[in-house]
């Protein structure tokens, strides 16, 4: 009697037994599927920024912006944020005051991450620098040694290189910086500058006319830059263009700059002249009939040359250049360009 | 062979635990639903609890708002002021209950003035009980020690003898109360219990000048209602004056200028900072009964900013010489 | 299968679960860190939280649900959660069973046998809860001392998992500090060890969940007995009784924790586990007396006030207590707060640490703010106490309510104190050096620090010029080269004030971009003056977040300090009108 109870109960237990076992593993199947859930940004702490993160919760129009113009295998992996002049340093640290002189006004920036594989990600800069020049200041400043024409841009307002995409549309101008040099990634960022240039159809790319007048033989495509101020560290020199040409084994960097009208564009040329005299430069006679003809000043300036005139309503001239003749051939074709433009009295 | 005798105790044994697990179940369950809170605790002001001060106030008669009376002996000058208001009988009702609200600030003798006189303490409840009031409760909440604070200014005693009963600010007592409109009176808390059942309110304070305020008259009497730490108001001692004016509806304030405080208030400290200048002030308004005080300190309404505070919220005029003033004078 | 051996799997499951938990408990996606972890379970299956906290708060906080299904379940099966579940009565099996295996037979069963003195759970769970049950003369949440849940959390998450974050630098990646952990290390090992003296010593002696559980298990359906009144009396079903509730004859049904080892013991297989009582008798009421009931509860309602005599919650409160931000006024936290540690493990600066017994037995192992410990202050950006917190004692704020901003724009900012600043002691104000690195870090925008210029003229900063160059001023002391070089000291002479910019040892030069109408004539005095940034703590600002006190440079007493006066949580602790 007791024998059967006892074998039954063996056999109550055993089946009990199971069934608990089979508790257990669900519990932990149930526990393993709730800690997938990755996203703590309940927490508060955003692990994807340096240092402390942005204070400004400001919706702006272009953190909605960004949000939509990704590609479809990439997601967002945090919020967008925002950061002002005053907090700009947190994102770029020592980078800012560039940007800051640059005119910089707002910052939208996000990373993206490819949800094919979590190690290629790409951080996007959506900077408002105020206006177009500033834009373009900013970008021609910056421009990386190996950078390389993109189709989608003219070449003055736009390049990649390995692991990056710059460019500027009106008055906003862009970053995009890759975690890896990849093909998958390179084709990714193109792929979201065309969206976004889409959702920022409003600002135009304006025509710089300056960027122009430059004599296009030998030029090197891509080389212009504009100097907002104190170009070549002469105080006061702002708005100068300047554009690097290859002439021969030579590398010359020519400069123009736009003056209301003559006198001050005179008067300029001859400050920066006296500028370049005062730092150690010494006139140079030169045998080239044009600038001959046109007082043109050449300096020697710590055996390099520099060229300065001014005609009708702008400043040309060349900076730093290691042979004085290519400079002086080419600050005549410079000066008779400029020459034919028109005059503001 | 089970053993048959056996099985239906232990059966019913069963059942009878099987039903008592069964009630436990549904009472823990029970209380789980009852007490569930999605939302976990707020912090910050619990509203739920607010309480809001009853309105004591007395219907206004025209010509019968302010009285000043001139004479040197209290008991006879705070009669004659309310007589001149349309007599007791207009305030105290048969079986009503009155808390009288006096200055109790300062554990301080009454000969210095920093308190309400206890004579006039001790008048004012005979006056009252004599006008068929059942229960005068005298209560205040002092800066200094409560005990000691009625025992040494005389009105613990005065009241006693005239048979009031003296309520001390105990903190079961407090409730917390926000003025409406008001920026300051926040979810405060308020000597409030003895209010709930009490019918009239009265509020009798001394003229004094005052550092911080430069006068404590009958609408700085109620800051003797605050509880908690409520010396952080003095970083704004005119909005809490003018919102205590706004708070409390006595149904009569009775300004003792008898002998007024004119220096070193609000303690004093000497006699040599008292002026007998025998004036008791009666009146159904606060803002009229400190516009005229202030003057037997030498000062204007004017010159006081928690009046025009007040009268801008509403709660009075400073203009007392258009209320009609009931003037006499006893010899 | 035998019963007991999946007795031993679960406890080996629910006991690596939990420590598990315990080490994820850090600020993190990977895997090994808290993603979505439910790290606080074991704390939501405890009835004797819910049951404390629904006497203090009277509400059930909504995750503390799971515990329902404990209690129903415990009605039903009797002390299942003791005997497989708790992984403080696992250890304390594990210990004993290891302690005492090479003990004879005889030995272990006279260890197991039943005391009277088991009855003191029962008195510990009465007075604990007569603790937290009167509003009217206050109450207050002492359970998480006792409650094994949140002692060994507290234990693991504190003092164990602290000692390998120094070392392995597997559960965090700085190490950890906490102040008074040795104590919450003491009472743990010695828990751990009375295990040598008298098996799951803890469990049948001190526990007040289990005495809880014991209660419950007063009408379970099923329970351990014999299945026959007579047999050998050999007493083997004692050898390994965990609950030391004497099987073999009138067995107590309340300290039965469903180890099953009796039924394996049993070489006559005559336990079993059945829906009938024990045909030996059993017990199902706990060892106290009405009155030892009475006493019990009387003291514990005594208690409360008697330990509230120092007014720490009314005028007498300690400015030093700084709480995490979020967490309710002090008298609600105490009715709240487990001292399970959670939030000292989750804070990622390291700076929640858990207050010592001076001030008291209800402040033991609170968490209060220590801004000097850890690697910044409270994070501007961070909410993670709150979100980690079992009972809400700190409630799950959102950024945007800590900041002020968003809907809670018109509540402002979470204060957890105030900034003062120890002139004495500050490098401005009082040694004539520049230093504003409590303003550089101040994390607000506008900053709660701001400072005013002052000049002050230095220690032999009275200088007589031999001649002066306009920009150069030979004198007749000698300095330290390059001392006034930092951009900091200043010339003043004639009433201006010039910036230098390089001294030799007889020469200060002045900054170029200063004209100079007129130099110092020679045999005048001139005067170097150190510029200073004075800093002073905007209170209307301030929250209290201890940035500025961590970074600044005069370590040991810091020369800027927070104290919890200003507290938002608290209105009878605000200082400034308005604030």
């Amino acid at each position: 009697m007791m024998n059967l109870t006892a074998k039954y109960n063996r056999r109550v237990e055993s089946v009990m037994s199971v069934l608990i076992l089979l508790v257990l593993t669900l519990i932990g199947v149930g526990i393993l599927i709730r800690q997938n859930d990755v996203d703590i940004s309940r927490f508060g702490i955003n692990l994807t920024t340096d240092g402390p993160a942005s204070q400004t919760t400001a919706q702006s129009a272009q953190q909605s912006i960004l949000e939509t113009v990704i590609p479809d295998d990439f997601r967002t992996l945090s919020e967008t944020e925002t950061y002002f002049p005053d907090n700009l340093y947190e994102k770029i640290n020592g980078k800012a005051p560039l940007y800051i002189d640059c005119g910089f006004v707002e910052l939208s920036a996000q990373r993206i991450v490819s949800t094919k594989d979590e190690n290629l990600w790409v951080e996007i800069g959506l900077f408002d620098m105020g206006n177009q020049i500033n834009a373009f200041s900013i970008l021609s400043v910056q421009r990386r040694p190996d950078a390389a024409n993109v189709p989608l841009f003219n070449p003055s307002f736009g390049y990649k290189t390995s692991n990056a995409l710059y460019f500027i549309q009106g008055k906003n101008y862009i970053e995009m910086v890759g975690s890896a040099e990849s093909e998958y990634l390179s084709a990714a960022m193109i792929s979201t500058a065309q969206n976004l240039l889409t959702k920022l159809a409003s600002d135009q790319n304006a025509d710089i006319p300056q960027l122009s007048l430059f004599v296009p033989e030998n030029l090197i495509e891509g080389s212009i830059k504009i100097y907002l101020k104190n170009a070549f560290g002469f105080e006061g020199f702002s708005d100068v263009f300047s554009c690097r040409y290859q002439i021969n084994n030579v590398t010359i960097t020519a400069f123009l700059s736009q003056y209301p009208d003559p006198q001050t564009a005179q008067a300029k040329a001859e400050s920066y002249y006296n500028f370049l005299i005062e730092y150690g430069g010494n006139n140079k006679t030169t045998t080239n009939e044009v600038l001959k003809n046109n007082r043109v000043k050449v300096v020697d300036f710590y055996d390099t040359t520099e060229i300065v005139f001014a005609t009708g309503n702008y400043i040309g001239g060349i900076h730093e250049a290691a042979n004085q003749q290519a400079a002086e051939d080419l600050a005549a074709r410079l000066l008779e360009k400029l020459s034919q433009q028109p005059v503001n009295q | 062979m089970k053993n048959q005798s056996n099985i239906n105790p232990g059966r019913r044994e069963f059942l009878v635990r099987a039903g008592k697990a069964g009630v436990s179940i549904a009472a823990a369950g029970l209380g789980a639903g009852l007490l569930y809170d999605k939302d976990g605790p707020r912090g910050g002001v619990d509203t739920d609890s607010l309480v809001t001060l009853p309105d004591f106030s007395t219907a206004p008669v025209d010509g019968q708002t302010i009285s000043i009376v001139q004479g040197s002996d209290r008991k006879t000058t705070v009669n004659k002021a309310i007589e001149l208001l349309g007599g007791i009988d207009r305030f105290v009702g048969k079986g009503q209950t009155i808390v009288i609200k006096p200055n109790i600030a300062f554990a301080s003798s009454p000969m210095l003035g920093a308190t309400t006189n206890p004579e006039l303490i001790g008048e004012v409840v005979r006056v009252c009980y004599n006008a068929g009031a059942k229960k005068v409760i005298v209560m205040d909440n002092p800066i200094n020690d409560p005990a000691s604070c009625f025992l040494l200014s005389g009105i613990g005693k005065a009241a006693t003898q005239a048979r009031a009963e003296v309520i001390m600010p105990k903190e079961h007592l407090f409730r917390n109360t926000t003025l409406a409109g008001g920026t300051l009176i926040k979810d405060w808390p308020m000597l409030f219990e003895p209010l709930i059942k009490a019918d009239k309110l009265i509020g009798i304070s001394p003229v004094k000048d005052h550092a911080r305020a430069a006068a404590s008259m009958s609408m700085k009497n109620w800051y003797g209602l605050l509880g908690g730490r409520r010396n952080i108001f003095h970083q704004d001692i005119n909005k809490i004056i003018a919102e205590l004016a706004m708070l409390v509806k006595p149904t009569l304030v009775i300004l003792d200028g008898t002998e007024v405080m004119m220096t070193n208030g609000p303690t004093g400290g000497s006699t040599s900072d008292l002026k007998r200048t025998n004036t008791m002030i009666a009146s159904t308004n606060c803002v009229a009964a400190d516009s005229f005080g202030c003057t037997l300190l030498g000062l204007t309404p004017s010159k006081l900013p928690y009046l025009s505070i007040a009268q801008e919220a509403g709660v009075g005029t400073t203009d007392y010489e258009s209320l009609k003033p009931k003037i006499a004078t006893i010899e | 299968m035998k019963i007991v051996n999946i007795r031993r799997i679960s406890q080996v499951f629910f006991f690596t679960l939990f420590v598990g938990f315990c080490i994820v408990s850090t600020i993190g996606q990977e895997f090994w860190q808290i993603r979505n972890w439910p790290v606080n379970w074991f704390l939501y299956l405890d009835p004797l939280i819910s049951l404390g906290t629904a006497l203090t708060t009277h509400t059930l906080y909504w995750p503390l649900l799971w515990s329902l299904a404990v209690v129903i379940l415990t009605i039903i099966l009797g002390r299942f959660f003791c005997g497989w579940m708790c992984p403080f009565g696992a250890l304390h099996q594990f210990v004993g069973f290891v302690g005492n295996r090479k003990k004879s037979t005889a030995q272990k069963i006279q260890l197991n046998k039943y005391r009277k003195a088991q009855c003191i759970k029962y008195i510990i769970l009465i007075l604990l809860l007569a603790m937290a049950a009167f509003p009217s003369i206050g109450t207050t949440l002492l359970t998480g001392i006792l409650d094994p849940i949140p002692l060994v959390t507290r234990s693991f998450n504190i003092a164990i998992l602290s000692i390998f974050d120094r070392s392995v630098d597997v559960t965090s990646v700085t190490p950890r500090f906490y102040e008074g952990a040795w104590l919450m290390g003491v009472v743990f090992i010695a828990a751990i060890l009375l295990n040598l003296v008298i098996p799951r010593f803890y469990c049948r002696f001190l526990c007040p969940l289990g005495a809880l559980f014991g209660i419950l298990s007063r009408f379970s359906i099923w329970r351990i007995g014999k299945v026959q009144d007579k047999c050998r009396e050999c007493k083997l079903c004692e050898k390994a009784c965990e609950g030391g509730c004497h099987p073999s004859g009138n067995i107590r049904i309340s300290e039965c924790v469903l180890c099953f080892n009796c039924r394996e013991d049993c070489k006559d297989e005559l336990m079993a586990y059945q829906t009938s009582q024990s045909k030996a008798g059993e017990i199902t009421n706990p060892d106290i007396s009405r009155r030892g009931f009475v006493l019990s509860f009387a003291g514990g309602v005594f208690a409360t006030p008697a330990i509230r005599l120092g007014n720490l919650l009314g005028a007498n409160w300690k400015h030093q207590q700084i709480r995490p931000p979020g967490a309710l006024a002090e008298d609600e936290f105490l009715n709240r707060c487990l001292k399970c540690g959670q939030c000292m493990r989750i804070c990622p600066t390291n700076i929640i640490q858990p207050d010592g017994i001076q001030n008291g037995i209800e402040k033991l192992w609170t968490p209060v703010l220590n801004y000097r410990i850890g690697s910044s202050g409270c994070q501007y950006n961070c909410v993670a106490c709150g979100q980690i917190c079992p009972t809400s004692a700190i409630r799950p704020i959102t950024l945007d309510e800590k900041h002020g901003t968003g809907e809670f724009s018109s509540s402002g900012p979470i204060k957890m104190g105030t900034a003062f600043f120890d002139r004495n002691r500050c490098l401005p104000w009082s040694m004539d050096r520049p230093c504003i690195v409590c303003e550089e870090n101040c994390p607000l925008s506008p900053k709660a620090i701001y400072t005013i210029e002052t000049f002050n003229t230095i220690r032999d900063g009275q200088l007589v010029v031999n001649e002066s160059d306009y920009h150069i001023i030979y004198i007749e002391q000698t300095l330290e080269p390059g001392k006034f070089a930092s951009g900091d000291y200043y010339a003043s002479y004639n009433g201006k004030r010039i910036k230098i910019t390089a001294n030799a040892a007889n020469s200060i030069e002045l900054s170029e971009e200063i004209e100079i109408e007129q130099a110092p004539a020679a045999g005048s005095i001139i005067e170097i003056q150190v510029r200073l940034q004075r800093p002073y703590v905007d209170i209307e600002k301030c929250i209290g977040c201890g940035i500025c006190e961590h970074e600044c440079p005069v370590s040991g007493l810091k020369a800027i300090r927070v104290s919890a006066v200003g507290e938002t949580r608290s209105s009878d602790r605000a200082f400034v009108l308005g604030g």
